[in-house]
């Protein structure tokens, strides 16, 4: 044996035992190499999300459940749902301490706050960027209730505290003015963009420009924000993100020819980019002349199939409501699709956002559902999401 | 300096890559469960023991390592006076990559494995038999590896040889 070890040693032109030993353990550190590398890549990408996407999971546990949503609908008024709501640790806190809707809103921030504080870095900004949805909420009603004369406290019952603003909001609401407010958003984002538009809207009196400008604002950067796919994770949130923009765009078209407004009307309000729906197409479906236009010029897309099935919901009612509910599904779905097959990801906590997303949608539509319109459980239950 | 014999020094890299790649792998996938738990011991601190024994599976493949490592170690080189030959060096290098290699992808899947059924447990606690079930599947090809390391040692004259 030790002679076939002579041999082999001489026959590789290896000097000495010593010089095979070297070339052992150089072979066996090689293959040691490939196979770690080989097998660590795929484990080191799922790395990052494995405490967040605990995190995540938990939370899914708790979002409501068929059972629980009969059980509030059951309930004969909001008093009712807000005792119910008091029962469950993540409403709780903020039942006792705001109005019903405020403490949903308030939720939900929450939720947002949470994923952008988890969230590993190469999918953390445009999650970020996304509690600038709250920052803008805020300034609008804010706005809003400034013009409304509303008092200081029934201002502070529609505000949501989080957000870049956060710390802000009790100057927000002191100010006398809308000039003011503008005076105070010195040094943010917000402050070159109202500037803009609170010329027009103290022109016109009418309010979109106002609300139009910092939603284009948000969705623009928010799409900027996950604009270059790094690897599968960021990918799927480019797609996610970019199906938000083009739906938000498509309601607005929709909703402004069922208005009868024409191109320049609803130009300056228009996201200038999508994802599927791109600068090019946008401006051809805002010059549409109706809605069916609108439907007709978005075949090859995704979201054809399903506006065209609501084509006929829209010819009968005149009401948009069914685009707009099919598009909303199209969102949950998508959101769904991205959970399903991205699991070790970030498709769980896209999937958890927009759920957690629609169990606020359903709270408000039963609350409102009993304060306002005394609806019946089998009603209510329908106009869930 | 000390003279180390060929086939001592074989004997030694199997021990170095049976513990080594072993604990490479049980070390990753433990670290996946460990941070799966911990996520979900923040939102619900019922799951600490639960966490603890899911992040606990991955260690097996670390201890298959080092039982082959010691054993390799115990009849190779910590016998005194022992000669060991070339051959038995290379026969040491086979268990020990054995186990190694096996356990470096078992415990990488098991913590994977882990860290997911620790999500579900947390989003569902009638999850946890079947998590276990789910997770301890991996755990076979560890079992093959320490299988093949012991038969080669045993085979190859290693042990009672």
């Amino acid at each position: 044996m030790v002679e076939d070890i002579s041999t082999l040693i001489t026959g590789l032109g290896l000097p000495s035992g010593e010089a095979f030993l070297a070339l052992v353990v150089v072979v066996l550190a090689i293959i040691g190499l490939i196979a770690v590398i080989s097998a660590i890549r795929p484990v080191l990408s799922m790395y990052p999300y494995t405490y967040p996407l605990a995190r995540v999971r938990a939370r899914k546990g708790r979002l409501f459940t068929d059972k629980q949503y009969t059980e509030l609908l059951e309930s004969q008024t909001t008093e009712e749902v807000k005792n119910y709501l008091r029962g469950l640790p993540e409403y709780a806190k903020y039942i006792d301490e705001y109005p019903l809707e405020k403490a949903l809103d308030s939720q939900l921030a929450e939720t947002y706050d949470l994923i952008a504080r988890i969230a590993p870095d190469n999918t953390k900004d445009p999650f970020i960027f996304l509690m600038k949805k709250w920052d803008i909420r805020n300034i609008k009603s804010i706005i809003i209730a400034k013009e409304a004369g509303l008092s200081e406290e029934e201002t502070m019952n529609l505000v949501v505290p989080f957000g870049e603003l956060s710390d802000k909001l009790n100057t927000l609401i002191d100010a006398d003015s809308v000039d003011e407010i503008l005076n105070n958003l010195e040094g943010t984002d917000y402050a070159p963009i109202l500037e803009d538009s609170i010329p027009v809207y103290k022109e016109t009196g009418i309010l979109l420009p106002v609300e139009a400008s910092l939603d284009k604002y948000l969705l623009e950067n928010l799409l900027r924000t996950a604009a270059t796919p790094e690897d599968d994770n960021t990918a799927y949130l480019h797609e996610y993100v970019g199906n938000l923009v083009d739906i938000t765009n498509i309601k607005m078209i929709l909703r402004a020819k069922a208005d009868g407004l024409k191109y320049d009307d609803i130009e300056p309000y228009m996201v200038s980019d999508g994802y599927q729906i791109r600068e090019w197409k946008l401006k051809d479906l805002m010059e549409s002349e109706d809605v069916s236009g609108v439907v007709n010029g978005l075949e090859g897309t995704d979201y054809a199939p399903m506006l065209t099935e609501s084509l006929t919901d829209y010819t009968e009612t005149g009401s948009i409501q069914a685009f707009e509910k099919a598009l909303d599904e199209h969102v949950s779905e998508v959101a769904q699709r991205i959970s399903q097959k991205n699991q070790f990801g970030i498709g769980p906590m896209i999937g958890y956002l927009n759920k957690k997303e629609n169990e606020i949608k359903n709270l408000k539509i039963i609350i409102r559902g009993k304060r306002e319109q005394d609806l019946s459980a089998s009603v209510i239950k329908e106009m869930l999401v | 300096m000390v003279e180390v014999a060929l086939g001592t020094a074989l004997a030694a890299i199997g021990a170095g890559v049976a513990i080594g790649f072993a604990g490479l792998g049980s070390g990753i996938g433990q670290g996946i469960a460990a941070a799966g738990s911990v996520g979900a011991v923040a939102e619900d601190e019922d799951m600490f023991a639960r966490g603890i024994i899911f992040t606990a599976l991955p260690e097996t493949q670390a201890i298959y390592g080092f039982l082959i490592a010691i054993l390799l170690m115990v009849f190779t080189i910590m016998v005194p006076g022992k000669e060991v030959s070339a051959a038995l060096g290379l026969v040491a290098i086979g268990a020990g990559a054995a186990i190694g290699f096996a356990g470096l992808g078992s415990g990488m899947g098991q913590g994977i494995a882990a860290s997911s059924s620790v999500g579900s447990v947390v989003e569902d606690p009638d999850m946890f038999a079947r998590g276990i079930i789910f997770t301890a599947l991996p755990e076979t090809q560890a079992i093959y590896g320490f299988l093949i390391a012991i038969l080669l040692m045993v085979f190859g004259g290693l042990l009672g040889g």
